[in-house]
């Protein structure tokens, strides 16, 4: 099977990198204790057969798979579970990405060997994305700790890797890495998971990744068959779908995307400690602040001619913080911002924003005109985009606004430390499990990129969600649960931090030469790779 | 004649020899047509650049209809109407029971002609709410024409500007560093080859990451031209000193310093005017690098922001594949990108040759 990707992995170690490029090769070599279910989303068994609970749900007995191997034919076992936690998620001296979310109240997880075969969880207080946590990826004790011993493991599994040497659970492992054009992933002959008739799996040989610049390079890639599947976006259906039939694949619609973009305004009241300035200007800081100023912008977003112009007709319009591939937490009841220029000025005109000097542009009760900068990232031309189109809009609404497209990193750095910014239009990628987000939506997260890192909530709704996401963790009753994040999306929906566009939706060509493809919206086509094979005469 | 002839003045001469190159003749004309049409662009265009309408995103050239029955009548354009097919793609009707006559001198988008005066009339244009398509539409129904006309006053000033600037100061401090030489010669010579050191299009983007972003988009325009010129100096430099190490040799800058005129005079009114047939033909040929480098900035989306144009920006659109595929007219900026370079690299060779003769004289004389 071969598939592209657009960036090389910074590395193939999973403890340290998290982007998107890692996470590929990862998936395919490493395991958890558990996995989720790509058509229903529950979480299922995996590394581990079984697990108990303990009454009051703070300790949990997980049974492993006896006949789990590494792909080296080393045993897998108890040791290797606790070292993922002890030695490495949980060592100060590693920067581990997973650490924040194994961390309840600044308390840590006791994690204990009870014999080969049974490993012991005990959670300071309850918390209930456990399970769905537990996907965390183990590695192998035998490879990786003289490394840590040695004080070496950030340096160790990096691109410049022998692959031999990367050893993993998972139904794959890395044979060959050329950075820039491939990486070559033959089948773990230790593989643990059979068919349903005994077949060892997976059944695929080998699966290539091919490192293209750019996703058009690899669109026609796909086109000239070199490629097995692809990822395509709204735009590029009209071109591909056509030929369905005629070069034998098949476009697969999944739905949703879980990807969400927004546009949000700098609410931050702090000062640069260096100069004693303000972040943002105090009386543009009281337009930002102002919710009926947001509410105007909301107002102002056309979203559907945004699907139109940017997605061909195959996008979504997004209300809520979760998007409908969230599936069970999603809450479609929140409050909508219908496209309306007009009920926007109205908005505008009763919070004291009017043209007083006739200027063509608005100015606030105080006489300052209404202008701010907008900034993107440049590169992605579907962003780039969405912003210029409400760009016009907010004009329209008698807004002075300077878009502006920075370097990705130029504008992360404005993001998360020199927070120096007006306005911006970025995209985060979503999950079904609402916890996760708590960096974006906790007052305190690095992530709550309008005001982040506040010492307390600034206002009375950003308490109100910091309590819910305190309790959500908690809550083991699913229904309960639900409730809650139900409650704090309709308050993200009515506050509008972030102003949500739309979302586009998840579109894969195939070619159709595999069985057991089971397309799902929440795993996209190939989150089987075991379960896949060749059908006679493509072999 | 013979005795006319003989009156000719240097320029004369080479003007002469310039029109027999008809190629280049040709090119000065296109290039006149180019910068005419950016400098008139709020009259030609039928509509602002910045006026969209999302309805017609991607809408292919208007057809303009001169027959209605069989019967001959003032052109028209007919109404169209987007819908998508059943592969998502855009398809427009074109509705021939709704005509908008094409007229000249209409009132649309107010602009200002030549910068100065509120204007409202256009050349040639339909009335609302019949859109004009001449060359095509962008992603949100925007008139490329008219874009291309607005693109064309970014895109063909940075060239005439920044080359002014960065010539000025490759003469001044190549005549310089010629003129005294020695330790200043040193030092502006090694500055020069720091400049020239660093690959072009990566100093760019360095540059470019150093202006504030807060810059509106007026600031933006001024801080390319400065970026553009500040790499464009150092090859003039160079060789304008190594003229200039010849020319300080020369009788009559050893007359002007007899006469104890100021090294500043000598050098701009003795020295450079002899390296002036070098630098412009020099300038023409490095014009092209300053309209491809803004090009190139703001294709990938560092240079003129939305919803300004210029050629490079209105490329970025054209930076898919599939896009091209379904809407190959917004190609043209490609187009007048490409026509500008060739017309500026065809005059300035024809300049070269026409000016060689006094190149070549100027090296016997010594």
């Amino acid at each position: 099977m071969v598939l592209a990707t657009t960036s090389d992995p910074r590395s193939f170690n999973d403890i340290l990198a998290k982007e998107t490029s890692t996470s590929l090769v990862t998936d395919l070599i490493f395991e958890g204790l558990t996995t989720t279910n790509a058509s229903t989303t529950k979480v299922e068994p995996n590394l581990a057969k079984s697990w108990d609970i303990s009454e009051d749900g703070l300790t949990w007995t997980f049974h492993l798979r006896e006949d789990a191997r590494w792909n080296d034919g080393q045993p897998f076992t108890a040791d290797d579970v606790v070292f993922t936690f002890n030695g490495l998620i949980y060592n100060p001296d590693i920067p581990s990405s997973a650490r924040d979310i194994f961390t309840v109240d600044g308390k840590t997880f006791q994690v204990e060997k009870m014999d080969d075969y049974t490993v012991r969880f005990t959670l300071p207080v309850k918390f209930a994305p456990f399970l769905r946590g537990m996907s965390q990826a183990i590695l192998p004790q035998h490879k990786l700790q003289k490394a840590v011993r040695e004080g070496r493991f950030n340096f160790t599994w990096g691109i410049d890797a022998d692959p031999a040497e990367i050893v993993g659970t998972g139904p794959f492992k890395l044979v060959r890495y050329d950075p820039g054009q491939r990486l070559v992933f033959e089948r773990n002959p230790y593989y643990w998971k059979k068919s349903f008739d005994g077949d060892p799996l997976p059944y695929l040989e080998r699966i290539i990744y091919l490192i293209v610049p750019g996703v058009d390079v690899g669109l026609l890639k796909f086109m000239e068959g070199t490629l097995d599947g692809y990822t395509l976006r709204g735009m590029d259906y009209p071109l591909v779908k056509p030929l369905e039939a005629k070069n034998n694949f098949t476009v697969y619609d999944l739905g949703p995307d879980t990807g969400s973009q927004f546009l949000f305004f700098n609410q931050n009241s702090g000062r640069n400690p260096q100069t004693g300035q303000p972040f943002v200007a105090p009386y543009k800081l009281a337009w930002f602040t102002d919710l009926e100023f947001r509410k105007a912008v909301a107002h102002a977003v056309d979203k559907e001619k945004i699907i139109e112009i940017v997605d061909n007709k195959l996008g979504y319009p997004q209300h809520s913080a979760m998007g409908p591939a969230a599936g069970f937490f999603y809450n479609p009841h929140v409050a909508e911002y219908d496209y309306d220029l007009n009920k926007a000025r109205a908005i505008l005109a009763a919070a004291g924003f009017s043209d007083r000097n006739g200027d063509g542009f608005i100015e606030d009760p105080r006489g300052n005109t209404v202008e701010f900068s907008l900034y993107t990232n440049a590169g992605t031309t579907e962003r780039v985009d969405i912003a210029a189109i409400i760009r016009e809009d907010l004009e329209r609404l008698g807004m002075k606004v300077h878009f502006q497209a920075l370097e990705f990193n130029t504008l992360v750095s404005k993001l998360t430390s020199r927070f120096d910014w007006e306005a911006v239009i970025l995209g985060l990628t979503g999950g079904i499990e609402p916890h996760f987000g708590k960096n974006v939506w906790m007052s305190s997260g690095q992530l709550h990129m309008w005001y982040p890192m506040q010492e307390k909530p600034a206002t009375a709704w950003e308490k109100r969600v910091d309590e819910i996401f305190d309790q959500g963790v908690q809550e083991l009753d699913e229904n309960k649960r639900k409730e809650l994040y139900d409650e704090y999306q309709l308050i993200v929906s009515r506050e509008l931090p972030l102003i949500y566009t739309v979302l586009g939706a998840r579109l894969y060509a195939v070619r159709n030469k595999f069985g057991n493809l089971k397309p799902t919206n929440y795993g996209g086509v190939f989150h089987n790779p075991e379960e896949l094979y060749m059908k006679e005469g493509y072999r | 004649m013979i005795e006319r002839a003989r009156h000719l003045s240097e320029f004369q001469i080479a003007l002469r020899n310039f029109r027999k190159n008809r190629l280049a003749v040709v090119c000065v004309y296109v290039l006149s047509v180019l910068y005419g049409g950016a400098l008139v662009a709020g009259f030609l265009s039928p509509y602002l650049f910045k006026n969209e309408d999302r309805n017609y995103s991607y809408a292919p050239p208007t057809p303009v209809k001169i027959f209605t029955e069989g019967q001959l009548t003032r052109p028209y354009v007919p109404a169209m109407e987007l819908t998508f097919n059943e592969y998502n793609a855009r398809v427009y009707k074109i509705d021939l029971v709704k005509k908008y006559p094409v007229r000249f001198l209409v009132k649309g988008d107010e602009y200002r002609l030549l910068g100065i005066f509120p204007c409202r009339y256009h050349l040639f244009g339909v009335e609302a709410p019949g859109r004009f398509y001449l060359l095509g539409a962008d992603a949100r129904g925007r008139d490329i024409f008219s874009r291309l006309l607005y693109g064309g006053q970014v895109s063909l000033s940075i060239g005439l500007i920044g080359v002014l600037i960065s010539f000025m100061i490759g003469l001044l401090i190549g005549g310089i560093s010629g003129y005294y030489g020695g330790r200043l010669d040193d030092i502006l010579m090694r500055l020069c080859e720091m400049v020239m050191m660093v690959p072009g299009f990566y100093l760019l983007l360095a540059l470019r990451a150093a202006v504030p972003d807060s810059f509106n988009s007026v600031q933006v325009y001024f801080a390319i031209i400065i970026i553009l010129s500040f790499m464009g100096w150092a090859g003039l430099a160079r060789i304008i000193r190594g003229m200039c190490l010849s020319l300080r040799e020369r009788e009559y800058v050893l007359a002007a310093r007899g006469f104890g005129l100021s090294d500043f005079k000598i050098v701009v009114s003795h020295i450079l005017p002899h390296t002036l047939s070098y630098s412009i033909f020099a300038v023409m040929l490095s014009i092209p690098g300053y309209i491809l480098g803004e090009s190139g900035l703001s294709l990938i989306g560092l240079g003129i922001q939305d919803p300004y144009a210029s050629w490079g920006n209105m490329l970025s659109d054209a930076m898919s594949i599939v896009r091209i595929k379904f809407a190959p007219w917004i190609l043209w900026p490609a187009f007048f990108i490409f026509l500008t370079v060739v017309c500026f690299n065809v005059i300035g060779d024809a300049l070269r040759d026409c000016l060689d003769p006094m190149l070549k004289a100027e090296g016997e004389a010594q």
